[in-house]
Order: structure tokens, then C-alpha cells, then sequence
């Protein structure tokens, strides 16, 4: 229970929205909160987080008795009769504003006679990134821009739910020039050398900055061979060889052409269910020496021909390799088993089925508790496209040896977010079961709608899609815009209740990014989204009836040291909880690679165990861990303190509070 | 009303596709009938009318011309027409051809029925396009086809099948009204692109259809089919002025059963028009010419959300809309 906190969350955010639609696009640096709203902000008191001790909540044990895969799913309604949570006490502030976090994004202006058709098929690249550029213990983010001459941004987390902006000292905000968009970012660690380096995907080439430990970035793009031209809209690293150095997978829209010199108009789908013109996908072979390889053909990845706009990794078969969903735009997504040798086999049509939809994100986790990880794809459900968004449920590998899943995404409620775009699964009230947040929303502009106007693009009989001079122009009209944000509570593994206004989080801007992270070490987990031509917001979770956690910090000694792909299986309370690091799932975002783990009523810890990239399996003593804590855990020595996991040091903005062993 | 369902023949990943959205789609309630598979019934003089007592047949479930006023017209009225959809001058055309079918046609129809039952598809469809060759108007054949090309998945066979038929017979009324329904057919295998694209051409061919003869089942279709499309697309208004010239049609004619499809969906295009008082008007007539209906109970038994969650279910367009035109047949 966090008593010490003085609950006022309707008014400050009612204030703080307020805020948001009356500020005039704010350049940088972040403007300073108004007064009012800092007030309203004035008695929160950021402290550490304590298990919940409200109202009793589902235990592990209780839910996990549930059905199995193949058994019929429980609706909303039935899992409430059975007591299983109590929706509606996840609850957030809008404090981006306050955070001195809360950045415009500017989607990149085209000209000539389709410029607002590019700029609208190119708006997706409000980004943005955590992690702990500084390993002082915070979370850090770095937040994209995408017209010509903006910067990014790189906000140092000053430890009090407060940033600073420090792009201009790192020399990390380039990206945007004449023939450049920046769509996304990522932190990873591609030298092992035990500090975060920073790539930037473009629609172009991508840029990779090593971090050099003093708070300054270097440019060492042409040194590392990433030189390669493409229409970038997503970008994941995993150790897809498990050889100790974390690896790139660029997602692509666009085929690589230059937008901003089209020798040939037909750069757009060429069809709006199957379309096979797209970027596809390209994979680079980290060789440990700094330098990257293109081993897209030889990995069996080339004959993706998709508009790729998300990419997910995760071990789907629980075989310690790491395997690819790819979420397609305007055409079926995509699913590769890895073959352990540096190649993957695509077992779409058998696994998942061959889809018209239009995938817009990939998150992974076991939202049921049964040992698989599931996956979580946006598409369109709007009014006048229902395509319904997918949850795959992985029903694991039968006796065959063949690796199946259900889309429950009707059954368990989770069908519909209008317009999608990134979406997350997190356990918002440490209840032990992942909740889901869904960004959505197109484009907020005039009263008229776009959509009349291009379906009669579409009924031209043998119209040509792929030419972009076919499709009409959108001027000031909205499309699909408007569109609220929604917030899933588990409730208890078949369902899925939606709270987002309960919760404080419903708010109507154009989406694209969320991030993850519990960026004030209080156990409970936030959100940072981005929105396209409109201000992030970042939502501090104030949620007080919440139940116990543990987060783990997992650095890799013979893994790559950010032990992306490290699985943890945790045993407490009779429930079995997975989770795995990702290297950016979830579309324009990478969240924190910290684990973070709820709990429930569960006090102890029973039975941990990591499983790292390189396979040592390594079981941590339970007891040494009391719940409610922040630990390092480094491969081979396990628990360790955090300045011997190598975070904690003295830094510009000072020693963390928190963190460590207790 | 109970919808009834055709699978899709093929795997998992069909039958997956199957369940996706119809951005259009035409909504054929079943009734009772058995669903889904080939008719079972063997193909019999019985089963299958000879020409003379098919057209007998067939003319005594019509209003003869001049026929005297139906149960329909003697009811309280419903709703006024609007300006620009009244009632048809003369004797409405009948939903089905009373032309009789010639022997050969008859054969080869019976041919495809059997090897339809047989599981033999290749067979069947090339039977019964031989049937409708020789017979393009022909309801009966042209809705069994169908079934068969849905199970077979056959689409694009059969749109090729459809163009030449009303090719060589541009005045095919009920041609061009199936030509349209295979495009409603093929809506579920479809991305949801695509199905705009489909339904507008199912559209298409519904006009010419209604152009040529304003039958009381194409301009249902039509109507019907208009009223599936999302709201912002303004479609509303013309499934409304269709629905009110096929619930005067029905109003003209000896009372069919299948009539009271087109006085819901009436009631309902009412509603979708933010015509409240006109739709429970209009469900309330067809409540009382069709007592068993249990459409129009449930309707007028809900309020605001709750009915209008019911008529959105009513016209899900994720499911699979019943084509069959059996009823018009059948129902004495």
C-alpha cells in the first residue's frame, strides 16, 4: 500500500490534459509545467513501492488452476463472479509535463503534388527507447523526431521522476536531413563493453553511436558496416546465434527507394490485403568485432517481401533459441522458427495461418501462465475495417513436434483497439498476471474524414494502388483519429477487462510508441507514449493496491551482457511466471530490459532459475531474495550488488537511491 | 431468424479466413432449414419439379396479375413511403423465373445435385453451369451453383461463369442478381479490402438486376446489402428507399414467409437512419403479419443499447451471410 501518496488523480490529470491541449507545439526543451499543475503534483511523494495489503487478491494458485489451452474460455463477466480482481484500481498520472519528458513530434513534411500522402504513409516514427545509458540505476529515454532538421531527444532520468535533457552533450540528436526520416530506436550493448550504445533506424541508413562512458556518444556507423540502404520502420537486436553478441533485425516498410526522389510512383502497396511490393526484412550478423554483416539471404529471411512495420522476437518453443514474428502491414505477418544453425524456417501457414490484416505491433509474453509465450498483434478495428487485433495463444508443441497458436483475442476481449499501433503487455498491479496497454489513432486533424473519400480510390474498378499519384489527397481531414487509448486488465488469464478510463489513461492523441519501465524504482511499472505530431506523455503508475514484485537486472558475462533472450521462471505462490528479455519488441518502442515481476499475495519466493542466451541454466537460492526488490543478477555469480554488476557508479546526475541487493 | 452458414471447404487456414469481416454483405435469414452440406435429397421429378409442374407450380406462389389485395396491404400501414420510392404501378415482377426450365437443363441440374451429394464438386459445377447455360435466369439452378462453389471455393470459376452468362444473355435479371451474390459469397476469403471492393461490385450487378426487373428479392438484396455498409460511407438512406419498395412489393403480393425478412431490415435501415419511431412502426406491421417471427419480438422487445446491439449482431459483418434462395421456392 503506498499510503504516503496523496491520491489526486482525477484532477491533475484532467489538468495535465488540459495542459496537453492548450500548449502550443512546444519546442525544445520540454516547457516548464504551469503552476496549477505542479501543484496538483506537489503532494505526490515518490517513494518506494510496498506490497499490497488491500483487499485480498488472486492468489497464483487460484488461477492457476484454469483450463487448459484447448479449454472454453471464461468471459469478463464469469471471471468477475469468481472474484478473480477487482477491475479498476490500476490507476496512472500524466506527469510528463511535471518530468520535464513531454516532447512534440513532428512527423516529416514532403513536397511536391503527394507530399501529405508520403507524410501520412511515413508517420509512424514517433519513437522511443529505454534504458540505462548511465547504468546509474534509472531508466533513461531517447525519444525520436522525424522532420527534417529536428533532433531526437536523450532525457537523462534524474532519479525523482524528473529528466534532463542531455541530447545536445551526447551528440545523439541527428538523424532527420533531406533524404532521411528517423523511425526508431534502440539501446543495446553491441561490444559487451558493459554500457548501453544507441542505434537510430531511418528511413535511409541507420545510424549506430557508441556509448563512450562519459555521457558522450561516437558515430561509429561506417566502421561497423550497417551501411545499407532502407525504408526502416522497426529495428530488434537478439544473439539470433546465441554466439555472445546481440544481433539487428530491421523491419522495413517501404522497398528500399528514396521517398524523396521517386524515379517510379509506384512505391505504395500493391495491394491493400496481399500486398508483396514491401521492404521485408533485413538481418545483421553482429561479428564481434564491431562490425555487422547482411545475412538476410543466407538466414532464409530474403524472400520476405512484406510491409513490415513491427518485429518481435522471443523462444516460441521453448527450445533456448530465439525465434521471429514479423507483424506485416497490408498483407499476411509472419513466423520463423529458428533452426539453430544461423538459418530460421518460416512455419506461417501451419502455426498461425496465412492473414489479410494489417499487423502494426508484435509483443510477447504468457498472459495465461502455462509456460508458452503468447503474442499480441495490433490491426485495424475501426469502424469501417474490422479485422479484429490477434492474441495468439501458443499452444506449445504437440507430439508431432509442430508449434501451434489460437488467436483468442475475441474470446478473451482484447479484439478491438480501433486504429492500433504499439502495444505492451505489463503487470500494472504486480496482480501476477500481465495487463496490456494498447496506443491507437491515426491522424487527428479536421472535422471531415478521410476515409469516403479514399474508398472511392478503392472502388475504381483496376485502380493501381502501388501508384502514388492514385490516391486522393488528405489535406486537413482526419482518418481514424480521435481514437482513445485502451488498457486491458488480466483477469486472470482467459479475459480481459478494459479500464483505461478508470485507470487514467484514455487519452485521444495519435499513438505509435509505448515503452515500458519502472523508471522511479518503485515496483511498479509506467508508460511512456509517443504520439505522431503531438506531444509523448509519460504516465507514472500510482496504483495503490498493488500486490508484491521483484525486478531483476540481468547482465550476461558469456551471454551478450544485456542477456536479451535470458529467460526467468520464477515459482511462488503455486503460480509459475516466465518472462524473457526482448531487444525491443513492440512497435516504435523498446522498453526497459529490466524483469519485472508482480507477485500478487505471494510473500516468497519458492524457485527462480535463469535460463541465459549461452544455456547455462542458473537457480538462484529463493530465499535470498525477499520480494519487493530491485536485484542484479550476473551470469555465473548470481546475485550480485549493483556496483558489481556494473551499475551505480557516481554519475552526472549522482548514485541511484535505490537498487542492489538489500 | 437464424442464420445459416456455408463452410468454407479447405484447412484450418480457410476456415480462419472464413471467419473474417464482409465490409457488404447480404443477410438471408434460414429460417429452419438444414444447413451447411450438399442437399442430401436425391435428385427426383419430385425433388426437382418437371417443367410444367415447376411453372404451375411456381405461378401459384406468385400474385397473378390484377390478383386481389394481399394480407400485406390489408394490414394496418406501416411506415409512409417516402417521396421517390413508391409503391410499383403495375403487377410486381415475381422473385423467381416462371419460364420453365427445358428438359436437358432440368437433366443436367440433376446430374450436378448428384454428384454434389456425392462429394464429386469438379463434377458438380461442371453439370450445373451446363444447367444454367442453357437456362441463365433460372433461380434455383443459379442458388445451388452457388452452394457448390462455396464449398469447392470456387469464386473466381464462378464469377468467369456469371460474366458470360449475362454476356450472352444481357437481360438475365436473375443472372446478374446471382452474378452479384457471388461476390457476396466470396467476401469471407477475402482481405477486408478486397471485400469493399467485392461488395461494390456485388452492388453493381444487384442494379443491373433491378434495372432490368424490380423484383421484390433483388431490390431486398439490394437494399439489404446497403445496409450492411459502415455508416460513414452515407449508405443508409438508399438501403431505406429499397427496403420501402420491397416492403410495398410484399405489400402487393400473396404473404410469403420470406416477406417478413424485408420488413425487419426495414425497421432496421430505420434505425440506422436515426429513424426510431419508424422502425418500431415498421417492425411492429411485420409483428403482426408475421406473428412467428421471432425477429420482430426480439427487436421490439429491447431499448437503446440493447437493441442496438442486437441489430449490429443482426449484421455482424464478420459472419458469413446466407446466399441461399431456397425460400423462394419453397415456401407455399
Amino acid at each position: 500500500m503506498r499510503g504516503g501518496k496523496v491520491r489526486k488523480r482525477a484532477a491533475a490529470v484532467q489538468l495535465a490534459l488540459a495542459l496537453l491541449v492548450a500548449q502550443s507545439a512546444p519546442a525544445q526543451p520540454p516547457a516548464a509545467p504551469v503552476a496549477s499543475v505542479e501543484a496538483a503534483h506537489a503532494a505526490v511523494v515518490v517513494g518506494a513501492g510496498s506490497a499490497g495489503q488491500g483487499a485480498p487478491r488472486s492468489t497464483v494458485s487460484d488461477v492457476e488452476r484454469r483450463a487448459g489451452p484447448g479449454a472454453p474460455q471464461s468471459t469478463v463477466s464469469d471471471v468477475e463472479k469468481q472474484g478473480k480482481g477487482s477491475a479498476g484500481k490500476i490507476r496512472f498520472e500524466e506527469i510528463g509535463a511535471r518530468a520535464r519528458a513531454r516532447l512534440l513530434h513532428h512527423t516529416r513534411r514532403f513536397r511536391g503534388a503527394k507530399a501529405d500522402i508520403l507524410e501520412m504513409f511515413t508517420s509512424g516514427g514517433a519513437a522511443v527507447a529505454v534504458g540505462d545509458y548511465d547504468n546509474d540505476g534509472y531508466d533513461d529515454l531517447f525519444v525520436t523526431d522525424s522532420d527534417n532538421g529536428r533532433t531526437c531527444h536523450l532525457l537523462h532520468n534524474n532519479g525523482d521522476l524528473t529528466f534532463t535533457e542531455v541530447t545536445a552533450a551526447a551528440g545523439v540528436g541527428k538523424g532527420n536531413d533531406e533524404h532521411s526520416i528517423v523511425s526508431d530506436a534502440l539501446w543495446f550493448d553491441f561490444d559487451n563493453d558493459g554500457r548501453l550504445d544507441l542505434l537510430v533506424a531511418r528511413f535511409g541508413t541507420p545510424i549506430l553511436y557508441h556509448n563512450e562512458g562519459n555521457g558522450k556518444f561516437r558515430d561509429v556507423t561506417a566502421q561497423s558496416g550497417l551501411n545499407k540502404f532502407g525504408n526502416t520502420i522497426a529495428v530488434i537486436a537478439f544473439d539470433y546465434d546465441n554466439d555472445g553478441y546481440l544481433d539487428l533485425l530491421f523491419g522495413n516498410y517501404f522497398k528500399p527507394v528514396d521517398l524523396f526522389d521517386l524515379k517510379d510512383p509506384h512505391v505504395l502497396p500493391n495491394n491493400l490485403d496481399q500486398a508483396t511490393n514491401g521492404g521485408g526484412v533485413t538481418l545483421w550478423h553482429n561479428q564481434g568485432n564491431g562490425t555487422f554483416v547482411d545475412v538476410t539471404e543466407k538466414a532464409g529471411l530474403g524472400s520476405h517481401t512484406g510491409w513490415t512495420l513491427d518485429a518481435g522476437h522471443a523462444d516460441f518453443d521453448n527450445d533456448g533459441w530465439q525465434d521471429i514474428y514479423l507483424a506485416d502491414d497490408y498483407g499476411t505477418d509472419r513466423l520463423y522458427l529458428n533452426n539453430h544453425d544461423g538459418t530460421f524456417r518460416e512455419i506461417t501457414a501451419e502455426a498461425i495461418g496465412i492473414d489479410t490484416k494489417k499487423g502494426m505491433n508484435v509483443d510477447v509474453a504468457d498472459y495465461d501462465r502455462d509456460g508458452w509465450l503468447d503474442i499480441y498483434v495490433t490491426n485495424i478495428t475501426d469502424e469501417y475495417m474490422h479485422e479484429c487485433n490477434m492474441l495468439w495463444h501458443n499452444n506449445g508443441v504437440d507430439a508431432s513436434g509442430k508449434l501451434t497458436f489460437t488467436d483468442l483475442s475475441q474470446e478473451t476481449g482484447t479484439c478491438s483497439t480501433l486504429w492500433g499501433w504499439g502495444a505492451k503487455f505489463g503487470d500494472f498491479d504486480n496482480d501476477g498476471w500481465v495487463d496490456l496497454f494498447a496506443a491507437d489513432g491515426l491522424r487527428s486533424a479536421g472535422d471531415k474524414n478521410y476515409i469516403p473519400v479514399l474508398l472511392e480510390m478503392i472502388i475504381t474498378p483496376n485502380v493501381d494502388f502501388a501508384d502514388v499519384n492514385n490516391w486522393p489527397a488528405i489535406g486537413d481531414m482526419s482518418w481514424s483519429g480521435h481514437q482513445k487509448k485502451k488498457l486491458f486488465r488480466n483477469l486472470g488469464g482467459s479475459a480481459f477487462k478494459e479500464i483505461a478510463a478508470e485507470a487514467g489513461v484514455d487519452n485521444d492523441l495519435d499513438g505509435r510508441g509505448v515503452a515500458l519501465a519502472d523508471f522511479d524504482n518503485d515496483g511498479l511499472l509506467d508508460i511512456y507514449e509517443t504520439n505522431a505530431n503531438q506531444p509523448s506523455l509519460l504516465y507514472h503508475n500510482v496504483t495503490s493496491d498493488h500486490g508484491h514484485w521483484l525486478e531483476l537486472k540481468l547482465v550476461g558475462t558469456r551471454s551478450n551482457r544485456d542477456a536479451i533472450g535470458a529467460r526467468v521462471t520464477i515459482r511462488a505462490g503455486g503460480a509459475l511466471l516466465i518472462r524473457e528479455v526482448n531487444g525491443g519488441n513492440g512497435y516504435s518502442s523498446q522498453s526497459s530490459t529490466r524483469v519485472h515481476v508482480g507477485l500478487g499475495a505471494a510473500t516468497r519466493i519458492d524457485e527462480i532459475e535463469v535460463r541465459w542466451p549461452s544455456g547455462q541454466r542458473e537457480k538462484l537460492p529463493p530465499g535470498s531474495l525477499p520480494v519487493d526488490h530491485l536485484y542484479y543478477v550476473k551470469e555465473g555469480a548470481g546475485v550480485v550488488t549493483a556496483a558489481a554488476a556494473g551499475f551505480g557508479r557516481a554519475s552526472t546526475a549522482g548514485a541511484p537511491r535505490r537498487g542492489g541487493a538489500p | 431468424m437464424t442464420r445459416r452458414r456455408w463452410e468454407v471447404a479447405g484447412s484450418g487456414t480457410a476456415a480462419r479466413l472464413a471467419g473474417g469481416m464482409c465490409l457488404l454483405a447480404l443477410a438471408w435469414a434460414g429460417g429452419a432449414r438444414h444447413a451447411t452440406a450438399a442437399p442430401a435429397t436425391p435428385a427426383t421429378s419430385a425433388a426437382l419439379p418437371a417443367a410444367g409442374a415447376r411453372a404451375s407450380s411456381a405461378a401459384g406462389s406468385q400474385a397473378p396479375a390484377g390478383s386481389p389485395a394481399t394480407a400485406g396491404s390489408q394490414a394496418t400501414p406501416g411506415p409512409q413511403a417516402p417521396a421517390g420510392s413508391p409503391a410499383p404501378a403495375g403487377p410486381p415482377a415475381p422473385s423467381i423465373s416462371l419460364v420453365a426450365p427445358g428438359p436437358a437443363a432440368v437433366a443436367a441440374f440433376q446430374n450436378g445435385q448428384r454428384a454434389l451429394a456425392a462429394g464429386d464438386l469438379p463434377a458438380a459445377l461442371d453439370r450445373m453451369e451446363a444447367a444454367l447455360a442453357a437456362d441463365p435466369d433460372n433461380q434455383r439452378f443459379a442458388s445451388e451453383y452457388r452452394h457448390a462453389v462455396i464449398r469447392a471455393g470456387a469464386y473466381d470459376r464462378a464469377l468467369d461463369v456469371f460474366d458470360k452468362l449475362v454476356a450472352a444473355r444481357p437481360g438475365a435479371a436473375f443472372a446478374w442478381l446471382n452474378y452479384g451474390y457471388v461476390y457476396v459469397d466470396k467476401m469471407p476469403a477475402a482481405g477486408a479490402i478486397t471485400q469493399v471492393i467485392l461488395a461494390n461490385d456485388a452492388l453493381h450487378k444487384f442494379t443491373r438486376s433491378i434495372e432490368l426487373k424490380a423484383t421484390w428479392i433483388a431490390l431486398y438484396t439490394r437494399g439489404n446489402s446497403y445496409l450492411y455498409w459502415p455508416k460513414i460511407f452515407g449508405r443508409g438512406p438508399l438501403a431505406v428507399a429499397d427496403l420501402e419498395r420491397a416492403v410495398a412489393i410484399a405489400r402487393s403480393e400473396p404473404k410469403r414467409a420470406y416477406h417478413a425478412h424485408a420488413y425487419a431490415h426495414l425497421g432496421d435501415a430505420y434505425w440506422r437512419t436515426d429513424q426510431p419511431e419508424r422502425a418500431r412502426a415498421t417492425w411492429e406491421e411485420g409483428a403482426r403479419l408475421f406473428p412467428q417471427d421471432a425477429g420482430f419480438k426480439a427487436r421490439l422487445s429491447r431499448q437503446g443499447d440493447d437493441l442496438e446491439a442486437y441489430i449490429a449482431d443482426q449484421l455482424d459483418r464478420s459472419k458469413r451471410v446466407d446466399t441461399d434462395l431456397r425460400e423462394l421456392w419453397e415456401d407455399k
